[in-house]
């Protein structure tokens, strides 16, 4: 609060308060008092005018200030509530009871659409589990039949399974429960699932998979894990070069409590203007508006579940040439010392 | 024959299920009462199990630690759940393998194959006709002859082996190989049959290997 506000306010109280102690001075001069009563007598007036600014100002001041200071401090400004001290004059206490009750009203708001986005989650959750019934029936079907189905049946298949794990793994992001699990593995075995999840597709498409020194114990949550290296493997395959031998390749590195695992691929790359946004939701870019539809959602989900794994994913890249996604694992040391 | 036993509440992967794997060499059968699983199970007396964890009354991994405390007869748990938790917590109740719906059947048999191998495993030296096999060492040998193979041929000469006379797709013996991270493609499977139908043929066998068109490829 501001004393320059507080007066502006207060002005029209400010002047009645002064012409009040004009007019009684007047007064006394009307009825030839000698001049110090009429002075006296004015003063008095305004001592009594300025006392009560002063402690009304004095009170309301502690008040806001500590309100608008705490407002700045805290992250989450509702809970401004919790660390006021209750105030001493009436304004102030109204304004903390509406605060209070705007607050519950607003709680029992929120947890209404908590309930209800949890429940969808659930749903959500239950409904990929169903669909993916179907799916493997489907899968098994075309296998079993006598003559080999067209391998574009089966592919269609893989697609739309991929299209049912992005909605998982995008549930999952972006929902505050804890739904994973960090333990200590081998790398070699995730890329190897990665690898062999999206066989087909490479053989198809005749892309080159080369997969260099990858024995790295991490800590990770191996499910996790491979969804994003499958999403970073489907981005290449998309975004392969239009000529020539296609080609991904996976190493990994360590340095000192970090292993970073490199997913290079050597296809038309994504426009340096780009690159800054390439994680972010909805983001599509010149490649994603060029030939190959994209939602832009793949690589905010796989960015997503790095931040919640504590995994960080970079990317450099140069158009034309090759895109190269760096991830980030750390090595826990307390996790291994508390195991030996 | 291995008869598999499988648990699973879906009809259509009962049936499904059962032809993938009676067509690889197996017997299967399958539970269509979901009462008193436990004892059925025990009653078929099974070579494996292949549980899906939502099934009815019951909830697999419980019935997987049931089932342990019977037998340790290998079990494959089967399931759309896709989470690390129900991962860790299946095999911590003693599942043998843990593979996600939907699979590439390819690979549940390849799973299937590998944990009767693990289960199985006599010590009992790998021939094929006169010829002794050492996987571990990539040799092939007769007497005092020896021949080296490379990691590749000598997986699909296993696979061959362990499938003689009967016809291995492609797809088959690729998977196989990216499962033991042999990523490799098409044309370097095809290189690598010839070669190894080459050195074959160094010890006498000059068409073991027979090309199945559009189905595979046959070891007799």
């Amino acid at each position: 609060m501001r004393t320059g506000d507080y007066i502006r306010d207060k002005m029209p109280a400010v002047i009645i308060g002064i012409l009040s102690a004009g007019i009684a001075g007047l007064f006394f001069m009307s009825f030839r008092a000698p001049s110090e009563v009429c002075i006296v007598g004015a003063a008095v007036f305004l001592l009594y005018g300025a006392f009560i600014f002063l402690w009304d100002y004095a009170r309301k001041k502690r008040f806001y200030d500590e309100l608008s200071q705490n407002l700045e401090q805290l992250d989450k400004g509702y809970l401004v509530l919790e660390m006021l001290e209750k105030p001493d004059f009436l304004e102030g206490e109204l304004l903390y009871q509406f605060l209070y009750e705007i607050d519950k009203s607003m709680a029992e708001n929120v947890k209404l659409y908590e309930e209800s986005s949890y429940a969808f989650k659930e749903y959500i959750e239950m409904w990929i589990h169903e669909v993916k019934i179907p799916i493997a029936s489907l899968r098994l079907m075309t296998h079993n039949e006598e003559t080999a189905l067209p391998n574009k049946y089966v592919e269609q298949l893989r697609r739309l399974d991929n299209l049912v794990d992005k909605v998982l793994y995008y549930m999952r992001a972006e929902h505050a429960e804890k739904d994973y699990l960090i333990k200590e593995t081998g790398l070699r075995e995730i890329v190897k699932r990665a690898a062999i999840h999206n066989k087909d597709d490479l053989l198809e498409q005749d892309i080159d998979f080369l997969v260099e020194e990858v024995d790295y114990q991490i800590t990770t949550d191996t499910k996790w894990l491979e969804f994003i290296l499958n999403q970073l493997i489907n981005n290449a395959m998309k975004y392969k070069r239009p000529q020539g031998k296609a080609m991904i390749r996976i190493w990994a590195g360590e340095e000192r409590d970090k292993v970073f695992l490199h997913v290079r691929d050597n296809g038309i790359g994504i426009a340096q203007s780009d690159l800054p946004r390439i994680f972010e939701k909805s983001f599509t870019g010149e490649n994603g508006r060029g030939t190959v539809k994209s939602t832009g959602m793949g690589l905010y989900i796989a960015k997503s579940l790095c931040d919640r794994l504590g995994h960080g994913i970079s990317v450099c890249s140069r158009q034309g040439e090759y895109t190269e996604f760096v991830i980030t694992i750390g090595k826990n040391r307390y996790y291994k010392d508390a195991a030996m | 024959m291995k008869k598999i036993l499988i648990v699973e509440d879906d009809a259509a992967i009962r049936t499904e299920l059962k032809a993938l794997l009676s067509n690889d060499g197996y017997e299967a059968a399958a539970i269509e009462d979901f009462t008193d699983v436990l004892g059925q199970i025990l009653k078929a007396e099974p070579d494996m199990v292949l549980l899906d964890i939502n099934i009815p009354k019951m909830n697999g991994e419980v019935l997987l630690k049931e089932l342990r405390k019977e037998t340790t007869l290998p079990v494959i748990m089967v399931t759309s759940r896709t989470s690390e938790v129900d991962e860790v917590l299946s095999m911590s109740y003693g599942a043998d393998d843990y593979i996600t719906k939907p699979y590439n059947p390819t690979i549940l048999l390849l799973r299937i194959q590998a944990l009767f191998r693990r289960f199985d495993y006599s010590g009992e030296v790998m021939t094929y006709r006169d010829l002794k096999v050492n996987p571990a060492k990539g040799i092939l040998s007769k007497g005092e002859e020896e021949l080296q193979l490379t990691k590749n041929e000598m997986l699909i000469f296993q696979m061959l082996l362990q499938k003689r006379n009967q016809i291995v797709s492609r797809d088959a013996l690729m998977t196989d190989l990216w499962d033991n991270d042999e990523f490799i493609n098409d044309n370097a499977l095809t290189v690598n049959i010839s070669r190894l139908r080459a050195k074959l043929k160094s010890f006498g066998f000059e068409d073991a290997i027979e090309t199945r068109k559009k189905q595979g490829y046959i070891l007799l």
